[in-house]
């Protein structure tokens, strides 16, 4: 038999992915080009890495090279989580992966105009109307906190859950009430799925607009977009199901990322996150930066993609 | 929704697939996706099937609801009847062979 010939791994699109994984206790490694989980009992389980936007891996995985390797190729970023997702410690791929979106990001950040539009668009299309004229970032930032508070409060009476405030102590995760931890649970999945758009994209995680000096500050402008119309609602769902005790028996972190994933696949989150992205960044009014006059073409042209544009593959 | 079957593939074809689709049973890959990314996959098993065979099946609105593609050699081949798809199933070359 003839050698077979060499077929490059390519990345598929985001928006044509399932949301999210978890993965806990194992060893990640590459079996005859496959990804696979194999456990203490050398039990393996193949894992789709490509149809995958983002892995979190828990405490007690391991990663062989190899493993990290075939995620970049199929653009699935591997993100590392504290227990139960509440905590990121690393993700991998390093942002920027797209010189001229990366400049454009930072032009609308720097710009303080600009910066002012994207901010007011994030409002608009997070509470549906225009935000009032004469407000700077700061009075902005301020009238979304309140409204936030409301929205949490209204959100948590309709699902009949008792509300106090947000709170949560990253130091002592069990020492929370039951909606905030649900609440955290929800959040740990949506940011691990909006950094893993803006990373596929090829944004910077570290470049905000509403939140600022954060590495993942981009990540908490992207999340809020969506927060109130998916995880916030999930995570009450939950919350109030186990309290009237009809929650069964699996941990609530874990009740709460199926209702998450059930959410994200039912909204079609993960086809909008790349666009509405674009979408905020235009709203700043700023042009898209040109090629510099003396930039080069790169010595070996690349390929042409198949995935989103910030995807290595 | 497809799925693909691969026969006598070789390892690195089936782990290939598995990053796409999940292998319910020995050969046997299920996943949804569009028909631009259906085309792509099924296009690497062409390039690595070797002395294989694969075949594909995808919802698709045609009258029977799905549409499907081979690739490699198989008793079993594809007929089209006034647009209806079937299969068309040729007896074995060995005769003690069972005859499915």
């Amino acid at each position: 038999m003839a050698e077979a010939p060499y077929v490059p791994l390519r990345p598929i699109p985001l928006k044509e992915r399932s949301a999210i994984l978890f993965l806990e206790y194992g060893q990640l490694d590459v079996l005859d080009g496959a990804f696979v989980l194999v456990d203490q009992n050398g039990t393996r389980m193949q894992i789709p890495v490509g149809g995958l936007a983002c892995l979190m891996l828990e405490p007690g995985t391991r990663v062989s090279h190899a493993a990290v390797v075939l995620c970049a190729r199929v653009g699935c970023l591997l993100v590392w989580v504290g227990e139960a997702g509440v905590r990121l410690y690393a993700a991998g791929q390093p942002g920027g992966a797209r010189a001229d979106l990366l400049l454009f990001q930072a032009r609308n950040a720097l710009d303080e105009g600009a910066r002012l539009n994207v901010v007011r668009e994030m409002f608009r299309r997070r509470f549906g109307e225009e935000p009032p004229e004469r407000r700077s970032v700061d009075q902005l930032r301020g009238m979304e906190g309140a409204r936030v508070r409301a929205t949490y409060q209204l959100l948590a009476q309709r699902h009949g859950v008792t509300w106090k405030a947000r709170r949560y102590d990253q130091e002592d995760w069990t020492g929370g009430d039951l909606p905030n931890r649900c609440l955290s649970a929800a959040n740990a999945c949506l940011y691990g799925l909006c950094e893993a758009a803006i990373l596929a994209a090829g944004y910077a995680p570290a470049i905000g607009f509403l939140h600022r000096g954060k590495p993942q500050s981009f990540v908490y402008d992207v999340a809020d977009l969506y927060k109130f119309d998916t995880v916030v609602p999930a995570a009450f769902q939950v919350a109030a199901r186990i309290l009237k005790g009809k929650g069964g028996q699996e941990p609530p972190e874990r009740q709460v990322r199926i209702a998450c994933r059930d959410l994200f696949r039912r909204t079609g989150l993960l086809e909008r996150v790349i666009p509405d992205i674009a979408a905020i960044l235009a709203a700043g009014g700023l042009a898209p930066p040109e090629d510099a006059p003396e930039a080069a073409d790169p010595a070996i042209p690349p390929e042409e993609g198949s995935g989103d544009d910030g995807h290595r593959g | 929704m497809m799925v693909i079957v691969v026969e006598n593939a070789p390892p690195r074809l089936r782990g290939r697939l598995s990053l796409w689709l999940a292998e319910v049973r020995a050969g046997v890959y299920v996943g949804v996706y569009s028909r631009r990314v259906r085309e792509r996959i099924w296009e690497e098993v062409g390039q690595m099937i070797g002395e294989g065979n694969a075949v594909m099946t995808w919802a698709a609105p045609t009258d029977s609801g799905f549409a499907f593609a081979a690739i490699g050699a198989n008793r079993r081949e594809p007929v089209d009847i006034d647009g209806l798809t079937l299969v068309k199933f040729r007896p074995p070359t060995d005769p003690d062979a069972p005859p499915f």
